[in-house]
């Protein structure tokens, strides 16, 4: 608050209330929305900046202290001390709170709350949804005969107190429908109808509730809420928009569902599946749900930045699918409402950063690392442990072998190398001297002519380099993980490179998702020797530990022995090896064969001052003797252990042919995993990177002096210290049974989901800024039973549906219409505009075409399958959804809006797959009957469940009828008419570039050259578009 | 066009109103309610918070990120010092992408193309530009552009939603929310996609998006060909006597449907059934140019006739503000010159320059520029250096967020003046900076609204364009 003199004593006069005829206020209902709206933006607890006045009103103390100003902002209790209440009425721009530029002025009752608060005591509670939820007693209710669950008492109770009362029950068919598309997606077929309307049994209805339960379109229906939460889509979604293989989670979804994985199962294996103890393939594989977020692989991009934002991706869309909490709000500063500080966001974002993962895709379209290999069968998973348990013996076989004598070390000179470049010369087309298998050798220059300079080397001359140019042996590939390699120069290092490339095979490079193959890199002026599947997560790589020496000639020899082990890379400086470490020692798969490229790659920084003379390469592994004899030194000289691996794998045959079976396991081995695709999953690694609170969340920004241990908002629910500090430890907070949101936001989306709103309607925040609870009782209640119940998700959604409230007619008596026209005190069923999916599965079915199958990889719309496997490109979604309000999947959708718009009347009546389900319902129609009435009928309830009532009926007869005699009168040599809408052929038109253009969507073929099927087709068209078949009431 | 046209809220409310009160069922204050929406999902569009001197908006999307250097911010420094360095002091250290970051060398490139003064204003555009300089003293070109993000993705997402995240508003739907249509049997908001650009980067269904809006502000992509409209036409077979049949039969299912189930959203639905029918025609008709004269089509250039192409496209969003759409967005791809940019550009500017000029002539000739908000400008500017090799007469330019140019022109801007200034190597600005919220805040102030009362709660917190940044640009308003 700004320091102000007050003439508080003229208020005195305007609040002379007695307080006996006050009603009590109540903080969380009533005061703190007021405060968190108006107030906690400047005065909250963000205490980063800004926090104006030093008052913070979200707190007792804070609100009570003397400020600086002298002032107090609360006394409680005394409005004529309390300088907050002078502020709210005052008419001064400068005075007024809060101030004009937020643009939500106090009304006057809002005024009179916090006035009554004051004048009450100015007590504080704390956030309805961070105290642990309690059961509450039944309230009791005038018809005791109504209730079928707890639920009723509560819903009927509130009710009463705004002067309504329960519907009478809705009629069976009605009802049949609603809980057919609550619980499947899908209505009831016309025989479900008559099974239901002819069973007279008492218990009929939950009879058609267990089973329709149980039926697998429960989890194709109830998954669809659950993708738009975890942005499940078919494509990465950003620049290129390729495809991201993902639908094996999303199958993985619809089986939990089906099989009604208890919440806090779900919940922990999509979280922390990994992190179980021995975790199976699914439960890996259910950790997809924190890697679904988009990923880039535009040119240029930087891997740092999107590696920041995906971790901010899992972090929102975990706490607004588990927590109802904004968390994303605390990347850039304290959360401006909720107790959750910056530093909590950064803790979050350590449990769910904690991958050896590289933030962009590989411009190659591999399966970006960490990855799970997706077996088939439990014997393909059997036979991966027996082919390691074979590594292991051959291991063992291999070590157990007698010791030879290094009296003799046999020849220690090298092999004739496949490639040697003396780069003493160069012509147009390369080195002309350069001898590949003894022949000369090709050589492409990465760049013009000029840019690779000759310079006295230590035989002739050799090759200096600019940075920017290399040059590539097209014919020299090194063939991948289980081929030995050796690369050995004179090098000269003219800087200290803080990144330089000297050698790889990666190919096309983007940056170092791309990565891959052998690579040998400067790095802030040491040398890192690497063999890449892909980097930094499957890579086995080593570095040197101490800097490069400068401005010398140095014979540089770098080895690989194909073992796919950091210990089979080796650096040896003047023929002696040089101490390294291991910078990665987990390579999971092949790299991609390229051509080997020297001293450039694109958009990477090359051996800028670096030069080389007399480059040769082996398709084989120098032995350390062989190394030191090729820079002349003496052998013998060299440790006992150097010695002794020459001999053995020079001239021991046990050794040979050990070795050769060791690496024929770990061939089979990777073979059999490669045979099956890999899936994107978490795995927790000590490798990844610190995290550190970024300022104002910018990811070249981190504090380093604020690094951020893994943890959660202790405010909203205090960390068991005797969990892990991991994704599993923050799966056990979340299903502890007295975290205050977990149960309520479950409890509360199920409750959408059956009756359109959220008993708290911002389903996606029950933080402060959240709505108030219509029901808060119910909702502690049910989140309590929940808990108590094993977190059954399907025993919940059967207490809902079997619930009298439920049960229901949706239609509004006159004092529902005048009191509660959005429904929300539930003294009538609910009413639901069916979702982008089930208008369209709807009119599948009834067109008898749906193809039911459960699960596999994305269709097309044209497969008639069910929409929720409608293949989802994030950039381009499926339009007709788009239009019924179904998001692109880019990012966490905790709630669709539904809005009415002539795009929709248009998709319903001129969509071809609209188009053709009128046809097929029509064709049905007019098989199952023969009376176009009772075809029209027939077709109405396909749709739309009821029987048409007699005033439908003869207005969709009536349009039959017409139609048909328009249609009838066209001379039969034009069976379909013109189409005159279409507006007159441009003459231009044949102007445009043939192909250029976006194909226009197919088009459905004339309806029908059958008059009669033709209008029938119309009459099924229209019922399509009615409210009757869009609606569930 | 100076009378007011009805607005199409005020038109739909009317409607219903009129509807409603016709009805024997009395349905009142909830019938109302109902109609307009959930008060917490969808607030009622708020409208213009003073008279603003825009009513409409034609945003000319330059993607790719068009080089400044050859088109409106001339650098003769550049030319004297082609092919030498670029010096550190000049960069500070400043990010680079990944795709020139690593280079060892960024030599200046100087524009391949002259710069001659036009106009009584003596603005300065590149030859490139011919067209466009003619209409010089209209235009306000604003030189001191910046942005946050380096790559095409987030900086087209951020320019067209205020932010880089997916998932925000775009701005003809802030429009669209907030304003509302003029026509009620077109959309509000209209986007099209030149077919005569290379796509050399990709555009997003997201950067026409409604984001958190209702779905009914998403932008509504008008296609070249028979079926301008996604859905439009009727399926082969029905014809438009058919399809009235359809709706009244559908009138009467619903109004039964309403008599017995008591609820308005029947007769919202309804109504929206009933624009789908008036679009049938109004979408056709206005699509159809063969009434435009001969002079007209001549002044866009001989590509006109393509339909698709950028000429044709600004035709039609004359055409289509003329009947009252709020919000048309052109997008043209093809700006992202890495290398050749010399080739590149000259074929992107003569695809685009002629056209562009042209609507602003014919804006004005038919007095509608004046209250039509005119922009044409990219994501981002691109670097003062060459991105690889570069040669006495060949370049490429990478990315650059640091400094950028675009034109406004109309609907209340101050025309015949360049607003802010670039460094002589246009790497940094040193004069009246433009952030890419300071132009929605100028853009949306135009429209007579402040940005910073333009919002929508969602999830808990007050949404705007402008997130919470933003200042009106003063110089540019006339």
């Amino acid at each position: 608050m700004r320091p102000t003199p007050l003439a508080l004593a003229l208020l005195g006069l305007t609040l002379g209330v007695n307080a006996a005829d006050e009603a009590v206020v109540d903080f969380n209902r009533e005061v703190r929305p007021i405060l968190s709206d108006r107030c906690f933006g400047c005065h909250g607890p963000d205490s980063n900046k800004g926090r104006k006045a030093g008052l913070r009103l979200d707190e007792f103390a804070g609100a009570t202290k003397k400020l600086k100003s002298g002032e107090t902002a609360i006394v409680p209790g005394d409005l004529a001390k309390s300088a907050i209440i002078g502020r709210i009425r005052s008419t001064d721009e400068e005075e007024i709170m809060p101030p004009p530029e937020l643009h939500r002025p106090l009304t006057a009752s809002e005024k009179d709350v916090l006035t009554r608060w004051i004048k009450q005591g100015a007590k504080y509670d704390r956030h309805w949804g961070f105290v642990t939820p309690q059961a509450y007693p039944l309230p009791k209710v005038a018809d005791a005969a109504w209730p079928k669950d707890p639920i009723d008492h509560f819903v009927a109770a509130k009710a009463a107190q705004v002067g309504l009362k329960p519907s009478a029950p809705a009629d069976r068919v009605t009802l049949l429908r609603r809980a057919s598309l609550a619980l499947t997606g899908l209505p009831p077929t016309t025989a479900e109808v008559d099974a239901f309307l002819a069973d007279k049994s008492p218990n009929a209805y939950v009879k058609r509730v267990d089973a329709l339960l149980a039926s697998p379109r429960y989890g194709e229906h109830l998954a669809v809420s659950w993708l738009d939460l975890s942005r499940y889509a078919d494509t990465w979604g950003y620049t290129g928009d390729n495809g991201m293989f993902a639908w094996p989670w999303r199958d993985w979804v619809l089986q939990a569902l089906n099989d009604n994985k208890p919440y806090d199962q779900f919940l922990t294996e999509q979280l922390a599946g990994d992190l179980l103890p021995n975790p199976t393939q699914d439960q890996r594989v259910a950790t997809a749900f924190n890697r679904l977020h988009r990923m880039t692989f535009e040119g240029g991009s930087i891997a740092e930045e999107f590696r920041q934002d995906g971790i901010n991706d899992r972090v929102s869309t975990a706490s607004y699918s588990f927590m109802g909490l904004t968390m994303e709000c605390a990347r850039c500063h304290d959360h401006k409402y909720d107790p959750i500080s910056q530093k909590d966001y950064y803790s979050m974002a350590a449990l769910f950063g904690d991958q050896n993962e590289n933030g962009l895709l590989s411009y190659h379209g591999e399966v970006p690392p960490p990855f799970v290999r997706l077996f088939k069968s439990d014997a393909d998973r059997t036979k991966e442990q027996e082919l390691k348990a074979a590594i292991v013996a051959a291991e063992k076989a291999l070590a157990a072998l007698p010791t030879p004598s290094v009296a003799n070390l046999g020849p220690s000179a090298p092999a004739v190398p496949t490639v040697h470049l003396p780069l003493d010369v160069f012509s147009k087309t390369g080195a002309d001297n350069a001898i590949a298998n003894g022949k000369p050798a090709k050589f492409e220059r990465r760049s013009s002519p000029e840019d690779l300079q000759l310079t006295p080397g230590v035989k002739g001359q050799g090759v200096k380099f600019d940075g920017d140019a290399g040059f590539i042996l097209p014919d020299f590939r090194q063939l991948g993980r289980f081929e030995p390699f050796t690369f050995s120069a004179f090098i000269r290092f003219g800087e200290k490179n803080t990144r330089a490339t000297v050698l790889h095979s990666t190919g096309f490079y983007t940056g170092d998702g791309d990565a891959t193959g052998v690579e040998l890199l400067v790095t802030e002026g040491k040398l890192r020797w690497s063999m890449i599947h892909l980097w930094p997560n499957s890579a086995v790589s080593i570095i040197t530990k101490a800097e490069l020496p400068l401005n010398a000639w140095h014979r540089l020899t770098a080895t690989y022995d194909g073992s796919s082990q950091a210990s089979g890379l080796h650096l040896y400086l003047d023929g002696r090896e040089i101490a390294t470490t291991v910078v990665r020692d987990t390579l999971h798969a092949k790299s991609r064969d390229n051509a080997l490229e020297i001293g450039s790659r694109t958009r990477d920084a090359g051996f800028r001052n670096g030069s080389l003379d007399e480059v040769q390469l082996w398709h084989q592994a120098l032995t350390a003797v062989e190394v030191a004899s090729l820079h002349g030194l003496d052998p013998s000289t060299l440790p006992k252990a150097m010695q002794l691996t020459h001999v053995r794998e020079r001239t021991d045959t046990a050794f040979q042919e050990a070795w050769k079976k060791l690496q024929q396991a770990r061939r089979d081995l990777a073979a059999h995993q490669e045979s099956v695709p890999a899936f994107f999953a978490m795995e927790h690694s000590p490798l990844a990177p610190m995290a550190y609170v970024l300022t104002r969340g910018e990811y070249d920004k981190p504090d380093l002096t604020k690094p951020c241990a893994p943890g959660v908002p202790t405010q909203v629910f205090p960390w068991d210290e005797k969990q892990p500090r991991n994704r599993l430890g923050l799966a056990r907070w979340l299903t502890d049974p007295k975290n205050p949101l977990t149960a309520r936001v479950a409890v509360n989306r199920l409750w959408a989901h059956v009756f359109g709103n959220g008993l708290v309607a911002s389903s996606e925040n029950l933080g402060l800024q959240g709505d108030q609870a219509s029901h808060p009782e119910l909702l502690d209640t049910l989140a309590v039973d929940f808990v108590r119940g094993g977190w059954n998700t399907k025993a919940m959604l059967r207490r809902l549906v079997l619930s009298a409230t439920f049960q229901q007619a949706s239609t509004p008596s006159a004092a529902a219409r005048e009191i509660d026209p959005a429904n929300k005190w539930l003294a009538r069923g609910p009413v639901l505009r069916l979702t982008a999916e089930m208008v369209r599965d709807q009119a599948l079915l009834a067109s008898g075409k749906l193809v039911e199958k459960v699960g596999g990889a994305s269709v097309q719309e044209n497969a008639h399958r069910r929409s929720v496997y409608t293949f989802r490109k994030r950039t381009a979604p499926p339009d007709n959804m788009l239009i019924f309000d179904a998001g692109s999947r880019e990012i966490c959708q905790p709630k669709r809006l539904n809005t009415n718009t002539p795009l929709q009347a248009l998709v319903l009546l001129n969509n071809p797959g609209f188009v053709e389900s009128a046809q097929q319902i029509a064709l049905r129609v007019s098989k199952e009957a023969t009376d176009p009435k009772d075809q029209i009928a027939l077709a109405f309830r396909h749709v739309c469940t009821r029987s048409p009532r007699p005033t439908e009926l003869t207005a969709l007869v009536e349009l039959y009828t017409q139609q048909k005699a328009q249609l009838a009168q066209l001379t039969p040599v034009a069976p379909v008419e013109p189409v005159a809408t279409e507006p007159k052929p441009d003459p231009k038109a044949k102007a445009e570039p043939k192909g250029k253009r976006a194909a226009a969507p197919a088009k459905a073929a004339a309806i029908s050259a059958d008059p009669a099927l033709a209008a029938l087709t119309l009459v099924c068209s229209t019922i399509l578009a009615s409210d009757a078949a869009v609606t569930s009431r | 066009m100076s009378h007011p046209l009805p607005s199409y809220d005020g038109l739909m409310q009317h409607t219903r109103r009129h509807f409603l009160g016709a009805s024997a069922l009395g349905l009142g204050a909830m019938a109302m309610r109902g109609i307009m929406g959930d008060a917490h999902a969808a607030p009622l569009p708020k409208g213009t918070h003073f008279p603003g001197k825009a009513k409409r908006v034609i945003y000319l999307f330059q993607a790719g990120g068009p080089s400044q250097f050859e088109t409106l911010d001339p650098k003769p420094l550049l030319r004297e010092r082609h092919m030498q360095p670029l010096p550190d002091s000049v960069r500070q250290g400043q990010r680079l992408t990944g795709m020139s970051g690593y280079q060892a060398t960024l030599p200046l490139a100087g524009s391949f193309t002259n710069f001659k003064k036009y106009g009584k204003s003596g603005i300065e555009y590149s030859d490139l530009l011919s067209h466009t300089g003619e209409m010089a003293d209209d235009l306000c070109v604003i030189r001191s552009m910046h942005t946050e993000a380096i790559n095409h993705d987030p900086a087209i997402t951020f320019f067209c939603s205020g932010n880089q995240v997916a998932g925000r508003p775009s701005m003809g739907a802030w429009a669209s929310y907030g304003l509302g249509s003029m026509n009620e049997n077109l959309p509000a908001f209209i986007v099209m996609v030149s077919q005569d650009a290379s796509k050399d980067q990709p555009l997003y269904s997201r950067l026409w998006g409604s984001g958190f809006l209702p779905s009914e502000h998403q932008g509504v992509q008008f296609k070249a060909g028979k079926e301008p409209v996604l859905y439009l036409t009727n399926p082969e077979g029905v014809s438009p006597h058919a399809r009235r049949g359809m709706l009244d039969t559908l009138g009467k299912l619903n109004a039964d449907q309403r008599a017995t189930e008591l609820d308005p959203e029947v007769d919202a639905r309804l109504a929206q059934a009933e624009m789908a029918y008036r679009m049938q025609t109004s979408v056709p008709e206005v699509a159809d140019f063969s009434k435009e004269s001969a002079a007209t089509l001549a002044m866009y250039g001989e590509s006109v006739k393509t339909p698709g192409s950028f000429a044709a496209n600004c035709l039609q969003a004359r055409r289509l503000i003329e009947k009252g759409v709020r919000f048309v967005q052109l997008f043209h791809q093809g700006w992202d010159q890495h290398g050749g940019l010399p080739g590149g550009i000259s074929r992107q500017c003569k695809q685009t320059d002629q056209a562009s000029a042209a609507l602003i002539k014919d804006l004005k000739q038919r007095g509608l520029l004046e209250d039509t908000l005119v922009i044409s400008g990219g994501e981002f500017g691109r670097t003062a250096y060459s991105q690889g090799k570069i040669t006495k007469d060949n370049y490429g330019r990478d990315h650059h967020p640091r400094c950028f140019s675009l034109w406004m022109a109309g609907g209340g801007v101050k025309g015949g003046q360049a607003y802010g200034q670039t460094d002589e190597f246009g790497y940094n600005i040193v004069k009246d900076q433009v952030h890419v919220h300071d132009l929605h805040a100028t853009m949306q102030h135009l429209l007579g609204v402040d940005h910073e009362r333009q919002t929508f709660k969602f999830q808990g917190r007050y949404y705007r364009l402008t997130d919470i940044a933003g200042t009106v640009v003063k110089g540019v308003v006339a």
